[in-house]
């Protein structure tokens, strides 16, 4: 209890210091002082960007909460009572509801430095009524996932539910009156007025998917295991088994690298998904250098780190497939180490392709001359060696004592596993965001990039990593 | 080599195989030492255990053309045929590995292990989830291998399998024997 209030008061606090220190920064700097690129473009106004972060905030909340259930029942219950012919409602519902107020409460917390953020006039009871109308918003987005668990899903019914946040996206934004509140109240209640006496109703298999999803990610987040967590909210997959590159791989080979080289690239064909996600982080990466003038510099930055970490560790999927069959590795009569060359070629061609695009978007809008794409492109490759690093984590060892936090007891090496993979990421990412913020590309920094790139692909190369 | 549940064979062959480390001494394999990394322990030992060693996304045929490719296996492709046609499962071949059943992915391990040229192969218990038909297509196989030069070692629990295949049969046991592939098959029925 006392490690939890201090942890919830250090976040607190840190929080609370951030954001007053931004909002001193973005009130004293002027526009287009030290920013990122030479010509900001303020293409969207301020007002409706911050409607548009909203909304899509309300989207986010929807899918996610789609994907963990929101109605959902956990392993045993679905053993023990779904084949049972009882009503399901009082073993589902008490779950919902308790995630319905904790996705508002946080929904309104997490608003509040938004708020504060973006608008600068406005009094703490305004701000307190906006962060609650947003909550009311995360409350009505998990009803509405939950309205979509009770028959098969179609388009028209997603459509209608991402149609029908649009105005609560706005809602907050006009605090004039407690108006807005009381709209998003009253559509709360009234679609749990439609979804409570049919909340038992929820197909079995939804139930099991949903407590599935919910567990397997439940269980990440206590591991703190990023790329689990990555996993677990992936679409479970589907009955349709990609071919791709089947006509290139019945090519001729010549010795067993490139017998492998081959199996890997089509292997990442294979397992990847279509590269939407790349493309949001990427678009969102561009925009907020371009669409944010008042935003630090560093902000900026951070954000094309945080984008570039995430984009990596969706490229190692076919290492960890590897990983998981350690056999696999042993197959062919290659050396350890060229197995986990071959392994990492295809990671670091797709985030050199990311970084590339990342780079070239950015010298187009000014950020610098045409050498940054040739950083970014040596800086993916260095990216791509640590998606693959991620990929053998070492497992959590339960056998010494764990070590106490603020946060409760953490087992001994849960941080070194959690940064292994992202410490290379973010190494082979350094020199590349060096140069991004000094908007020139030094040629020492060109030497570092490849120290930092070749540093991150020695190093997963040479290290083979716990099974 | 032979002995009842837990006697420790697969111990055994998960050790000369370089899969785990000796409980106690040291394991040699060909007079050198067990180096499961080297590229030439690698070349010269197959094995075939119980877990599937697949490219989840890569179809049966492209496993073992993989295999037979990485191998050096002279007209890979045609080698590739003719294991999918021994081992009965040519109508599989464009099917990824999840697609499959229990036994034809037990067929695709046995596959993928033949394909290959070692002068050490290692099967541990391969009758398993295998058909009585497809057993003896097996052991005509291993029979054909070892006549071949191939050392082979395989722990079973079938003891058709033992006596049409075997040579010398390894007891293990509170002791290790060697025994005759009769007596052998006299104990895996515990007579």
């Amino acid at each position: 209890m006392y490690s939890n209030a201090l942890a919830a008061v250090c976040v607190m606090m840190m929080v609370g210091s951030l954001v007053v220190a931004l909002r001193e920064e973005i009130t004293a700097r002027n526009i287009g002082d030290s920013t990122l690129v030479a010509e900001q473009s303020q293409v969207v106004p301020a007002g409706i960007l911050c409607m548009v972060v909203a909304y899509l905030a309300l989207v986010g909340v929807v899918v996610l909460a789609r994907k963990l259930g929101p109605v959902t029942v956990g392993q045993a219950e679905a053993a023990w009572w779904l084949p049972l012919p009882i009503d399901r409602r009082p073993m589902v519902l008490p779950s919902f509801l308790t995630r319905l107020v904790a996705v508002g409460s946080i929904s309104s917390i997490t608003y509040v430095p938004f708020s504060v953020l973006t608008t600068f006039d406005r009094s703490p009871s305004a701000h307190g009524i906006a962060a609650v109308t947003f909550g009311g918003g995360g409350v009505v987005a998990v009803t509405g996932a939950a309205v979509l668990q009770l028959a098969p899903a179609t388009t028209g019914r997603r459509a209608g539910i991402f149609l029908a946040l649009l105005p609560i996206a706005a809602l907050p934004f006009i605090t004039s009156t407690v108006l807005p509140l009381v709209l998003v109240a009253s559509l709360a209640a009234a679609l749990l007025a439609y979804l409570v006496p049919r909340v038992g109703d929820v197909h079995g298999t939804e139930l099991q998917r949903g407590g599935a999803v919910s567990g397997h990610a439940a269980a990440s987040i206590f591991f703190v295991d990023l790329n689990e967590l990555r996993r677990s909210l992936m679409v479970a997959p589907s009955a349709h088994v990609s071919f791709r590159g089947s006509r290139y791989y019945g090519r001729h080979t010549r010795g067993p690298l490139a017998a492998l080289v081959r199996a890997d690239v089509v292997a990442f064909l294979r397992v990847q998904p279509p590269p939407t996600a790349a493309l949001v982080w990427l678009g969102l990466s561009v925009g907020v250098t371009v669409m944010t003038p008042t935003l630090p510099v560093v902000l900026q930055l951070t954000v094309i780190l945080i984008a570039g970490c995430l984009v990596t560790a969706g490229t190692g999927t076919v290492a960890r497939q590897t990983a998981v069959t350690a056999e696999l590795d042993t197959l062919l009569p290659i050396s350890p180490a060229l197995v986990r060359c071959s392994r990492t070629l295809m990671p670091a061609l797709a985030m050199a392709t990311w970084t590339g695009a990342l780079t070239g978007a950015l010298v187009v809008l000014g950020a610098g001359t045409p050498v940054f794409v040739l950083l970014g492109v040596l800086a993916g490759a260095g990216m791509g060696a640590g998606a693959t690093r991620a990929a053998t984590r070492p497992p959590t060892d339960w056998t010494t004592p764990p070590v106490e936090t603020p946060f409760g007891p953490v087992p001994r090496n849960q941080m070194s596993s959690l940064l292994r993979g992202t410490d290379m990421t973010v190494l082979a990412m350094t020199p590349l965001l060096l140069a991004l913020y000094l908007g020139t590309v030094h040629p020492w920094l060109i030497i570092a990039q490849l120290i930092a790139s070749t540093t991150a692909i020695t190093v997963q190369a040479s290290n083979p990593g716990p099974r | 080599m032979v002995g009842f549940n837990g006697a420790g064979k697969s111990t055994v062959v998960r050790t000369l195989a370089g899969r785990q480390d000796p409980v106690a001494g040291d394991v040699r394999v060909h007079g050198l030492p067990v180096m499961p990394d080297a590229v030439m322990f690698r070349r010269q030992v197959a094995t075939v255990f119980d877990e599937d060693v697949f490219f989840p996304s890569l179809t049966v045929r492209e496993h073992l053309l993989l295999v037979a490719r990485g191998h050096s296996v002279g007209a890979p492709e045609e080698a590739v045929d003719a294991e999918l046609d021994y081992f009965g499962i040519a109508d599989r071949a464009h099917a990824v590995p999840d697609a499959l059943s229990s036994g034809q992915r037990r067929r695709l391990l046995l596959a993928a292990g033949f394909i290959r040229p070692s002068s050490l192969l290692f099967l541990d218990e391969p009758e398993q989830r295998l058909d009585p038909v497809m057993r003896d297509a097996l052991s005509r196989r291993i029979r054909e291998r070892a006549d071949a030069g191939t050392t082979v070692v395989v722990v079973t629990h079938d003891p058709r399998l033992l006596v049409r295949t075997a040579t010398s049969c390894l007891v293990i046991d509170e002791t290790v024997t060697t025994v005759g592939t009769e007596r052998g098959a006299q104990i895996i029925a515990g007579a």
